[in-house]
């Protein structure tokens, strides 16, 4: 795990506190296929009420990248089981729709994945839910068959809600929103 | 020879002028509220193909360029990011927009525990996510507003704005056993819950004994917690006896607001009772208590 210290005087407890607020999806911890995951780092510096556990970040950190591995794959080959692992409820509804009609369509879209920025800003009392904002830097391209019909390359901002499952924590909503929607 | 030059090129550019307004283009707002139609302005001329790529649609129609395109409100009900597309013989034009979160109309409303004891500060966790009529999570701060009612207390309400969608809140059980439904409402959207208050650790444990020549007979007060709720029937009871043969020790659940034990004793032996983590009082039996 990749930790940002803060050295400047702080007592020990105050250090590993922060110690546990930042962590990336290519640290240690995460899964034997880490080298191709998304970069994400997760900074839980604003979280609230509850604060997150060390094991809790690292894994968090880890589903979301592989969240977005599996989402990348499925729309470029429009397979709506690689989104099982990942994601549930509503995101997994959303997506698989998706899918759906861009295979009806002959449509595909392709991700080009350049990394996330990822605020952790509410984790409920009980645990139960972790809502996150994503600063995603990602390339789209859009193909009708063979075709590129549209491109683009922007910051695109995400907020996402996790909820934890037996082993991992699942994508439950992910919504693009306006830069100025929050903050 | 340079007038002629320039003659051809002034009217290559006249030429030009008006294919230029042909060119292929599209206009849409750059945002929409959820699930409204509205429509998208394209510009050129001829047959093209259209595509509306949104979180969880896709439509692929063929249109006329130079006319107004409606979009459905049916294809624009996830909120996020759209981008539509037209492409004819020469090439593709795109543009995007949003697609914003309507009015609030549904609750997400989580409650937990669903038991907690009685007095115990800060216990239940109540978050509200609030959401349009298409799931879509409302960004905008929304009212909600939570109802306590348990009975034999006064009912009272808090109203907390949502960040980003969501508000929550803890609080407290009260010193009274029973019930404590919870109401979480967005405008006319209502989510009740309930959770159930049980008595807390027991409190001022004791027991009776009555003896007789070879066993003993134990039987509790009415067991309690300390706001005087009754420690619910199945609770265990532990009773343990030191004597001569060594410890021996009996678990029996609460019934009927007691509970009760028996003992076969020989010479002198000390008997505890202890309920969870509470230790109620201790008897001698065959000599000085």
């Amino acid at each position: 795990m990749t930790r940002t210290l803060h050295l400047g005087g702080c007592l020990g407890v105050l250090l590993l506190a922060w110690a546990t607020l930042i962590w990336r999806s290519d640290s240690p911890g995460g899964s034997v296929h880490a080298a191709s995951l998304p970069k994400v780092t997760l900074n839980a510096e604003s979280i609230g009420p509850r604060p997150i556990e060390q094991r809790t970040g690292e894994t968090v950190t880890r589903n979301y990248a592989q969240a977005w591995q599996d989402l990348a794959e499925s729309l470029d080959r429009n397979r709506t089981d690689l989104l099982n692992d990942y994601f549930t409820g509503k995101a997994r509804d959303r997506l698989t729709q998706r899918i759906s009609d861009q295979r009806k369509t002959g449509l595909r879209t392709r991700y080009v994945d350049h990394g996330h920025r990822v605020r952790a800003l509410f984790y409920s009392p009980d645990g139960g839910e972790m809502q996150l904002v994503d600063q995603a830097q990602i390339e789209v391209q859009g193909f009708d068959g063979q075709k590129t019909i549209y491109t683009t390359n922007s910051t695109q901002k995400y907020l996402v809600l996790m909820t934890p499952g037996a082993d991992r924590w699942y994508v439950r909503s992910l919504e693009t929103v306006p830069d100025d929607a929050t903050p | 020879m340079p007038k002629i030059i320039l003659t051809v090129r002034l009217l290559m550019v006249l030429l030009a002028v008006p294919a230029l307004g042909q060119l292929m283009g599209l206009r849409a707002p750059s945002t929409v509220s959820a699930g409204s139609s509205f429509s998208i302005t394209t510009t050129g001329s001829g047959p093209a193909t259209f595509y509306l790529l949104g979180p969880s649609h896709v439509v692929k129609q063929t249109i006329q360029l130079g006319q107004d395109l409606p979009i459905s409100g049916s294809d624009v009900g996830a909120s996020g990011s759209y981008q539509a597309v037209a492409c004819d013989s020469v090439g593709c034009t795109s543009t995007a927009f949003y697609v914003l979160p309507s009015s609030p109309a549904r609750l997400s409303f989580l409650v937990h525990p669903s038991r907690v004891p009685v007095s115990a500060g800060n216990a239940i966790n109540a978050t509200a996510l609030v959401y349009d009529r298409f799931d879509n999570t409302v960004l905008a701060p929304t009212p909600v507003k939570f109802q306590f009612s348990s009975s034999g207390a006064a009912p009272y309400t808090r109203s907390l704005a949502t960040a980003r969608g969501i508000a929550w809140l803890q609080l407290g059980s009260s010193s009274k056993q029973g019930p404590l439904q919870v109401v979480a409402s967005v405008g006319e959207t209502a989510e009740p819950r309930v959770i159930q208050q049980v008595a807390s650790e027991a409190c001022g444990l004791r027991m009776q004994a009555a003896s007789s020549s070879r066993s003993v007979r134990l039987q509790t007060d009415p067991i309690r917690d300390c706001s005087g709720n009754p420690v619910p029937d199945g609770t265990v009871v532990s009773f343990t006896k030191i004597d001569d043969a060594g410890r021996s020790t009996v678990d029996t659940p609460i019934k009927k607001g007691v509970a009760r034990a028996q003992f076969a004793v020989s010479g002198r032996a000390r008997i505890s009772v202890a309920c969870g983590v509470v230790l109620g009082n201790e008897i001698s039996i065959g000599g000085e208590p």
